[in-house]
């Protein structure tokens, strides 16, 4: 069959959705990688598997190495129990996920991959998600898995009642009673308002949503029983965890014959560890504190573009900020080339002050890229009416750069006459009971917030920045820039989302409510002769095709 | 005074003490920043969420409700369930209290014989030169922080030489002499901390002792040198520093935070330490009270030494 044809065949069986994803391609409009990714979300990956002629949902289609050794981790200690409707910290997440399973994984380049769910579908308003759920799947007690017992897993995480760390990504988007069995081997997701990007908050971006039998009783931590490739071996509170081989498991089998993660409470006895070859992996660290693993032939660095930022909001309704000049010429005060290179040793993407990381596909890089500019800053605030020595008060958070970032913060305001007084407080004393008037990281004039990766910018373009927005420190509050977002959130397809995005990124640079000084890497440490290691920037870490050579 | 009376006295003294610690430590743990539903689910969960998971841990209750909850439980001998980690509280707290005594032990054995036999050997040579290398090595170690120290017997014989484990934790059940083999590493900063501290404190009850008309006497009358200082001086000298290590050994038992986060150990101080960042209460509380016990109870063994050693006190009954 000619490729012509191939298409055509193609386009008959595909919904109006689809055929407009491959027209975009087909254009020239998305490339073959935008293609792959932005088709993931629609369940394409069979579809486009004949259009470039590489299967889709093979990124992680590496050469398997040999099966068995035994691969050591360090990982920081988890902040608390390991339960998948409570888990809030990322150590907790890569435990989840050790023998855990999601409908679809959030790859490191932002595609879907299917791993539970074989494929889906939205209705033509994306209000409602058809899942194909993976048959022939069992649970680890032997137990099969069917739609039921996802539909339970995320009637779970969507009941108020089940105090659920992922009440707050769904909220607006499912809600208890929304997740429904059509048949043995098919969900639909009934969301509250359409979503384009539904998919990955099902997704592994979504930690807490590993797939638990439907008579789950809440003891997760015991037996960690799911679906994975990986079975636990031993789980030791604050010390560290074991797993083995699972030899029922659905997949190919995982290639070590075990693996062993030691719980850490800092970074440096991590990176002394690796130094004394007493782990092969450290799961993830930052270059602040972690500069002997960077550019150290004993040690490989993979390094994940990813969202992840510390976001300086200004608020929007009190003292000089009230004046978007003002916060523009804060903006204007920052090297930004400078701080990736000083703060990350290269290891960071520029940020142009919106949630619009260059990792996001929908990201719209025609919209013109802030840099210093001290001369139009100091233009700004005189314009403004910002008498030099003008003094405002930064308060952030004890965590990575953060601290470094607000004293170049300060120096970079001096040096256009603006002087901030910086304090510093521990993660607990700064976020406090995070709702406003109980919260510095909400209440304060000024602040530094430290946001980690997601895979699509919906919840950071809504929870910091829209009207109603329970994280919207900077107070910010704009009709344009809310239905915007509403907008951007019901487009489905990638030229919309991008149409829209060039808006809202205009518009951020005008009002700068937030700077967003720089989108960093995720980064994680192997020894060199560890070969199929994959973490991706949502904190997972995959280790059943890694190998030693 | 009977001793059986004394000892009585003493410990009721105690209960009294541990008491008072653990209503400071149970109204302390309120003043903490945040709530403990915050601390379990992160800055950004829902409120719902968060309002639900204090219900259900029962830490919207008043004050004095949980405080009378907590400690009657105590009575029946229940530390009750860690909020964050969701184990009983004593899961956690015994392997890490005999993790934390066999490391304070060790450094212990370790720190007490050097320090003593340093400070008496510069007591008995004061002002010459092994004096003056005693006190200044003394001084000088016990001012650098155990964090830096740890970091370069870590570099030197961990890394560099190879010669000892840098993680504390030794394999899973590893004999007696493999489990001292692996605490030698961390023993070794707590020595240097306190050797100098202990030593100057030796050295100082030395002379003061030797300076004494008793031991004039002992000399006068004829006694060698090594029986003067074993029977006369010694017995007084070590009185005020075997308080000084007594004093020393909340410490060694419960704040080695920076030592256990190093060379990743599970002790009772990271125990407390992050009980206290994650408002986990009935860990962090239960923790402070096991402390404070071995703190009281080193100081009570301290009492009777003290009493043993000195016949005047002993003839007042520990007055």
């Amino acid at each position: 069959m000619s490729r012509k044809k191939f298409i055509e065949s193609l386009r008959r069986q595909s919904t109006d959705l689809e055929n407009h994803v491959i027209d975009e391609y087909l254009s020239g409009y998305i490339d073959r990688r935008q293609l792959l990714r932005h088709g993931s979300v629609f369940g394409m990956a069979s579809v486009l598997g004949g259009i470039i002629g590489a299967g889709a949902a093979g990124s992680r289609a590496y050469a398997d190495g040999k099966p068995g050794g035994t691969v050591r981790v360090a990982i920081t200690t988890p902040a608390g129990a390991i339960d998948p409707i409570l888990v809030a910290d990322s150590a907790g997440g890569t435990m989840l996920q050790q023998t855990g399973e999601y409908l679809i994984i959030d790859d490191p380049d932002l595609k879907l991959r299917p791993v539970l769910a074989t494929g889906w579908k939205p209705n033509v308003n994306a209000d409602i998600w058809t899942f194909s759920i993976r048959k022939n799947v069992k649970f680890q007690n032997g137990q099969p898995m069917t739609a039921d017992d996802v539909v339970a897993t995320f009637e779970r995480l969507s009941d108020p009642k089940n105090a659920s760390n992922a009440l707050s990504v769904f909220q607006g988007v499912l809600s208890k009673g929304g997740t429904r069995k059509v048949d043995d081997y098919t969900v639909a997701f009934h969301l509250d308002a359409p979503n384009g990007n539904f998919p990955y908050y099902v997704s592994s971006d979504n930690y807490n949503a590993i797939i638990l039998p439907a008579d789950y009783a809440g003891d997760f931590q015991k037996n960690f029983m799911a679906t994975g490739p990986f079975k636990l071996d031993k789980y030791t509170t604050n010390v560290g965890a074991s797993f083995v081989r699972n030899p029922d498991y659905w997949g190919p089998q995982a290639l070590p014959d075990r693996v062993e993660f030691t719980f850490y409470t800092d970074q440096q006895s991590q990176i002394l560890a690796m130094q004394g070859r007493q782990v092969d992996v450290i799961a993830q660290f930052s270059v602040v504190g972690g500069q002997a693993l960077l550019n150290n032939p004993s040690v490989n660095v993979i390094s994940l573009r990813s969202s992840s930022t510390s976001q300086i909001h200004m608020r929007c309704d009190m003292g000089p900020f009230q004046d978007k000049r003002v916060r523009r010429a804060l903006a204007l005060t920052l090297d930004r080339v400078g701080l990736i290179k000083g703060l990350f040793h290269g290891t960071a993407d520029l940020g142009n002050d919106s949630p619009f990381a260059p990792v996001f596909p929908s990201t719209n890089s025609s919209v013109p890229q802030r840099h210093q500019d001290l001369a139009q800053a100091k233009e700004l605030l005189q314009a403004a009416g910002v008498s030099p020595g003008t003094s405002v008060n930064l308060t952030t958070e004890q965590f990575l750069e953060i601290p470094e970032l607000a004293v170049i913060m300060q120096n970079a305001a001096q040096s256009v006459g603006v002087t901030i007084n910086l304090k510093l407080e521990s993660q607990s004393a700064y976020y406090g009971n995070s709702t406003f008037g109980q919260s510095d990281w909400l209440d304060s004039q000024m602040g530094i917030t430290d946001y980690a990766h997601r895979g699509v910018p919906n919840i950071l373009l809504a929870a910091p920045l829209m009207s109603n927005g329970t994280w919207n420190a900077a107070h910010f509050k704009n009709k344009d820039y809310d239905s915007l977002v509403g907008q951007y959130v019901k487009a489905l397809d990638l030229q919309s989302q991008r149409d829209i995005s060039g808006k809202i990124e205009a518009l951020l640079l005008d009002e700068s409510p937030v700077i967003y000084p720089y989108f960093y890497d995720f980064l994680t440490a192997t020894v060199p002769n560890l070969k199929g290691v994959q973490p991706n920037a949502s904190s997972l870490l995959f280790l059943d095709r890694a190998s030693f050579t | 005074m009977k001793p059986t009376v004394f000892l009585a006295k003493r410990l009721a003294l105690c209960a009294v003490t541990l008491w008072i610690l653990s209503v400071i430590v149970f109204l302390g743990g309120q003043l903490l920043p945040g709530n403990v539903g915050r601390a379990i689910l992160g800055p950004l969960a829902s409120a719902q969420a968060v309002a639900t998971i204090n219900h259900q841990l029962g830490v919207d209750r008043p004050v004095l409700i949980q405080y009378l909850s907590w400690i009657g439980h105590i009575f029946e001998g229940n530390l009750g369930q860690s909020y964050a980690l969701q184990v009983p509280v004593s899961s956690l707290l015994g392997p890490a209290l005999v993790n934390s005594l066999k490391l304070g032990g060790e450094a212990f054995c370790l720190v007490v014989p050097i320090s003593l036999l340093g400070g008496i050997w510069a007591a008995l040579r004061v002002g010459k030169f092994s004096d003056k290398v005693i006190t200044l090595v003394g001084l000088s170690v016990s001012v650098m922080p155990e964090f830096i120290s740890s970091i370069i017997l870590i570099l030197i014989f961990g890394i560099w030489l190879k010669w000892l484990p840098i993680a504390a934790t030794w394999p899973e059940g590893a004999s007696a002499f493999t489990q001292i083999y692996y605490l030698i590493l961390p023993s070794i900063p707590l020595t240097l901390v306190l050797f100098g501290y202990i030593a100057r404190m030796a050295r100082a009850g030395m002379i003061e002792a030797l300076e004494s008309d008793y031991a004039r006497t002992a000399t006068l009358k004829g006694l060698p040198g090594h029986i003067v200082v074993w029977r006369h001086v010694m017995r007084n000298a070590m009185m005020p520093t075997i308080t000084v290590i007594a004093a020393q050994l909340g410490y060694m038992i419960g704040g080695l935070v920076v030592v256990e986060t190093l060379f990743r150990y599970q002790g009772i101080g990271t125990l407390i330490f992050n009980a206290a960042r994650a408002k986990d209460f009935p860990v962090l509380e239960a923790g402070v009270l096991v402390i404070g016990a071995v703190y009281t109870i080193a100081m009570l063994i301290a009492d009777f030494l003290v009493t043993f050693l000195n016949p005047r006190l002993r003839a007042q009954g520990g007055e």
